[in-house]
């Protein structure tokens, strides 16, 4: 099935991804078949090469000055270059009670679960450390990050269930206390709290100096409401009730769910913060360009 | 169309059910997970509970399904006009009614019903059959039962408004003999009318057959403007020998507003005599007098004018004709025997020598003065107990009976006519006193009042035979002739024989007081008068008769014919030759329109219907008077003038004779229906009911549609 532009993109469709048993199996099959689709592209050339002239400065290694420049010009500069660094990965999966809901061929949790270990996957062959935290109310689980801790990342993913109703500001704020070193931040929830809550929950990881992305999970039911008969609606966290006619109120829930949306991309983009909406009936390559583009810019070092 | 059982309408409020299931959207059953009812609960309760109609297709099938059972159990019934018609076994046999007496010539009313009547011709089926009655006072039909379509619009256009005054009566008559007779399953009486109240009495005794119905059409207006001449009297004066009269007229305004200075003229023969000024108030009647007129001759024609013909909306009635003539008395000879008493027929004369209208002139002889010089001039003649008849006086007598005279034998001590005499003249065979036993007295036992003579003691206190005492009479066989009465023991009493235009009464016992006590009776003026008013035939000469009737003609035609028989006896003894044989036509009517009628003398009764306003002329072939001819003037119905119409609807109820009968022909179906016929017309609630079942069907294929698309959410 080609369900974008990509090659290559077929074998992130959520529908193929639904039958793919291993997180391992899933995560290579994706990673692979995308990153060979991407071979031509312009973005991945030379891993380390020449960025630019800077005036030396004293203290400056004299081997890196650029002797050539000096014949011409009687002053000294140094040649910069860019170079891969290896850093930490770590996902903050958000494995409430909400994240249960689904209408396609995935619930949000597995997709996120998805996006997950294929993240980890591409960061492990990076040679990143890879991490993992998944949390309701509370922190559940917490893997730190570390070379060999892929597999335990996928196990992570693999056992995370949705029990309990969710509570995103405390157990991120609390997350924070965990990263000791800057890093690379995944965060995948569907962020439903107040949009000033949640940037300020998400603020002090980003103090940290840790590079954050967060994906906001939605499925199309949430987007779109696509309901049409009238119903009791329960919600999933608190298991509270409410009649509902669709009909006559969906342009509203449309409005607000636009403006809730509009509203974290407007705060997260003050807080310089990288904000993804994921839509779970969509192929996982946005997801996946959007990592890559920010861990591209991460590497680049000089 | 009507509803045999619309109550079932109460079920159209089934038809809330499906819009308010379309409204109010009942919840399901299950219940959706949902991840977050934040954004839910913002949303205003309001906004959340507002009700839209949904699946809009879907109820409009669902309020058609209720709609088409509702109307299937409510059993439309089709009147006889409707969709009735179009379905199958529909042949009708319709009776149009098209009434065109005197007041349908008021305003557009005429154009209006040959329109309607014209419509409903244009509305029958191929397969209808119609007929197409005229009727004003009387009814005839002018086309019968005919599909041809085409032939009953021509002769709609060929009817013309007439001067009778309307009744309703013998036009339904008709239309219900019509109807009795065919065979369709349909049938219905058309009456195009202006619907005037004096066209229905009470007691019309009409009943349309089973399954027929009426459907009345009015062409009535509303407010009716009108002056009219509805009465005219005289007062006669002697005065030099000649009659001196004034005429004075009756002049109603029908209108709802007053005539002021309407001038009113009497004509005289063409000539106008004088010319007054009435004023009345609304719906008033006043009287206006004339000068004295001279009515020097026979047959005067007069006429009184209200207006003009184009001072309001209807001029018909505006005009009043009328006829005189000086007064002239009927002669009657009295014949009694030779040696009687002077005073034999003394109770004969005196009673018909009392009063007017006819008034008698009576001349007594005796039988020997008999003679046809005597019998020439007379209207009637009265035998008193004559023993023998002069020589000759048979013949005589004969010739006078043919030419229209009126002969009374009274029979009683001396009448011995001889065989020949008596079957020359004699209702009958007279025979030998008969002695009634003494203390055990005659009397009258039968008389047939149905006979003019009789008629007038028809009803109660009109005076009596019962207490009239007959000692003797004659036995007399009648034979084949009419007896008018007969005595207790079943003797012929009186017995009439009709001879030519005339006619013979026998009375079997005597005119005076010698054999019974009737001349001292009350009854015996007023018998006597009768007697001899019927015999001369008298016809009290109205000034004008009513359009609608007829008149008899027949004695005078007859009479006209026996002269006319008379002078060609007469030319052919005196050897003259013989004139070229024509056809027999014995006198003419010259109607008020101009057209001519012929009257012959073939044995039947001669009648001439007065259908048209204004004079008729009747020219007789034997008649000496030449010059001023009969003339008869006929006027509208005074009746007629009232132009106030009544309801239609009540109309209908009337000649149903059922309160709940006045929307039958329409609304109702009506109880005297024919099983067939009333399933066959409300047989469309089959196909409602199957479209209704057609539309569930159609109704449960659009929900199971709607019910399997967008909208299902799997919850997890």
């Amino acid at each position: 099935m080609q369900t974008g532009a990509i090659p290559g993109a077929r074998f992130v469709d959520p529908s193929v991804l639904a039958r793919i048993g291993k997180l391992d199996l899933l995560a290579r099959t994706v990673v692979d078949g995308f990153i060979n689709g991407l071979h031509r592209a312009p973005f991945f050339g030379a891993s380390i090469d020449f960025a630019e002239h800077r005036g030396y400065v004293p203290g400056d290694d004299i081997r890196r000055v650029d002797w050539k420049v000096f014949g011409r010009t009687d002053r000294f500069y140094i040649k910069q270059y860019e170079a891969d660094t290896n850093t930490n990965f770590s996902v903050l999966l958000d494995v409430s009670k909400s994240m249960s809901f689904g209408t396609g061929a995935l619930t949000k949790l597995e997709y996120g679960s998805y996006l997950a270990a294929c993240m980890g996957y591409m960061a492990q062959s990076q040679r990143d450390r890879v991490g993992i935290i998944t949390f309701d109310s509370q922190i559940v689980d917490h893997v730190p990050p570390s070379a060999k801790h892929f597999n335990v990342m996928l196990h992570t993913l693999d056992k995370a269930r949705p029990g309990r109703p969710g509570d995103f500001c405390p157990p991120v704020s609390k997350a924070a206390e965990f990263f000791k070193r800057r890093g690379f931040v995944a965060i995948i929830s569907d962020l439903y709290d107040d949009p000033g809550k949640i940037l300020d929950a998400v603020k002090p990881l980003h103090h940290l100096g840790n590079d954050l992305l967060v994906f906001h999970v939605l499925d199309k039911a949430e987007l779109e409401f696509t309901y049409t008969d009238a119903s009791r609606f329960r919600d999933l966290e608190t298991d509270e009730e409410l009649p509902i006619v669709p009909e006559s109120l969906t342009p509203e829930y449309k409005k607000l769910m636009a403006a809730h949306i509009e509203a974290l991309r407007s705060k997260f983009s003050e807080g310089r913060i990288d904000y993804t909406v994921v839509d779970t009936s969509q192929p996982l390559d946005q997801a996946l360009f959007r990592y890559l583009a920010t861990r591209e810019k991460m590497s680049r070092v000089r | 169309m009507s509803f045999l059982t619309p109550a079932f309408f109460v079920g159209l409020l089934a038809i809330g059910i499906p819009i308010l299931v379309h409204l109010t959207q009942k919840e399901k059953k299950t219940i959706i997970d949902f991840p977050s009812l934040m954004f839910l609960r913002k949303i205003p309760y309001t906004s959340v509970r507002r009700r839209s109609i949904r699946d809009i297709w879907l109820l409009l099938l669902r309020i058609a399904a209720v709609l088409l059972m509702v109307l299937a159990f409510s059993r439309p019934w089709f009147s006889t006009s409707s969709l009735a018609a179009k379905l199958p076994g529909s042949t009708r046999e319709v009776v149009v009614l098209l009434d065109r007496s005197a007041s349908m010539g008021y305003g557009d009313r005429w154009a209006k019903a040959r329109t309607e009547a014209k419509k409903v011709i244009d509305g029958l089926g191929g397969q209808d059959k119609a007929t197409l009655v005229l009727f004003g006072s009387s009814a005839e039909e002018n086309v019968r039962g005919t599909q041809d379509k085409v032939r009953l619009s021509q002769a709609v256009d060929a009817a013309k408004v007439g001067a009778q005054a309307t009744r309703f009566g013998p036009a339904l008559r008709l239309a219900q003999s019509i109807l009795a007779q065919s065979a369709m399953p349909r049938r219905e009486v058309v009456l195009v009318s202006d619907f005037q109240k004096i066209g229905w009495e009470k007691q019309e005794d009409i009943h349309l057959p089973e399954g027929a119905t009426l459907r009345p059409i009015s062409v009535a207006t509303g407010e009716t403007a009108d002056a009219a001449v509805t009465a005219l009297t005289f007062v006669r004066n002697q005065f030099s020998g000649q009659d001196r009269v004034t005429a004075t007229a009756g002049i109603v305004n029908r209108s709802a507003k007053p005539i002021v200075d309407l001038p009113v003229t009497l004509e005289i023969d063409g000539h106008v005599v004088d010319t007054k000024k009435v004023s009345a108030a609304a719906g008033a009647t006043v009287s206006v007098s004339f000068v004295e007129f001279t009515v020097a001759e026979a047959n005067v024609r007069g006429k009184v004018t209200a207006g003009t013909s184009t001072s309001d909306t209807w001029g018909a009635d505006n005009a009043f004709f009328f006829v005189l003539s000086p007064g002239r008395p009927v002669s009657v000879l009295i014949v009694q025997p030779d040696q009687a008493d002077r005073d034999a027929s003394l109770y004969l004369a005196t009673a018909l020598g009392i009063g007017e209208a006819p008034k008698f002139e009576v001349e007594t002889i005796a039988a020997s003065k008999l003679s046809g010089a005597q019998v020439e001039k007379r209207a009637v003649v009265i035998l008193n107990d004559v023993a023998t008849l002069p020589p000759g006086s048979a013949d005589v007598l004969k010739r006078f009976v043919e030419r229209g005279g009126g002969l009374l034998v009274g029979a009683a001590t001396n009448a011995k006519w001889s065989e020949t005499e008596q079957a020359a003249l004699m209702p009958g065979v007279l025979g030998g006193p008969v002695d009634r036993p003494s203390g055990r007295v005659g009397a009258l036992g039968y008389l047939d009042y149905s006979h003019p003579v009789f008629e007038l003691f028809r009803t109660p206190r009109a005076g009596s035979f019962s207490g009239v005492h007959f000692f003797r009479y004659r036995t007399l066989d009648p034979k084949t002739h009419r007896v008018l009465a007969r005595f207790d023991d079943g003797a012929a009493a009186m017995v009439e024989r009709k001879i030519g235009g005339g006619r013979v009464l026998a009375w079997s016992t005597s005119l005076d007081s010698s054999w019974n006590d009737l001349a001292v009776k009350p009854a015996f003026l007023p018998f006597m008068r009768q007697v001899a008013t019927f015999l001369s035939a008298f016809q009290n000469s109205d000034a004008w008769q009513v359009a609608g009737r007829a008149l008899d003609l027949t004695s005078r035609v007859q009479a006209s014919a026996a002269v006319t028989a008379d002078t060609a006896a007469a030319a052919k003894a005196a050897g003259q030759a013989a004139a070229p044989m024509r056809q027999k036509i014995d006198g003419t009517v010259l109607t008020p329109s101009g057209e001519r009628a012929s009257l012959t003398d073939n044995g039947r009764p001669a009648f001439v219907e007065l259908g048209e306003q204004g004079f008729y002329t009747v020219r007789l072939a034997g008649e000496k008077d030449a010059a001023k001819p009969l003339t008869v003037a006929v006027n509208i119905d005074p009746s007629e003038t009232d132009l106030a119409p009544m309801d239609p609807v009540e109309f209908v109820a009337k000649v149903t004779g059922r309160a709940d009968a006045a929307n039958e022909s329409k609304d109702k179906p009506p109880s005297d229906v024919t099983p067939a016929e009333a399933e066959r017309r409300q047989g469309v609630w089959w196909y409602l009911l199957l479209l209704g079942a057609g539309v569930l069907v159609l109704e449960a294929w659009l929900a199971n549609r709607l019910s399997k698309g967008p909208g299902v959410i799997r919850a997890t």
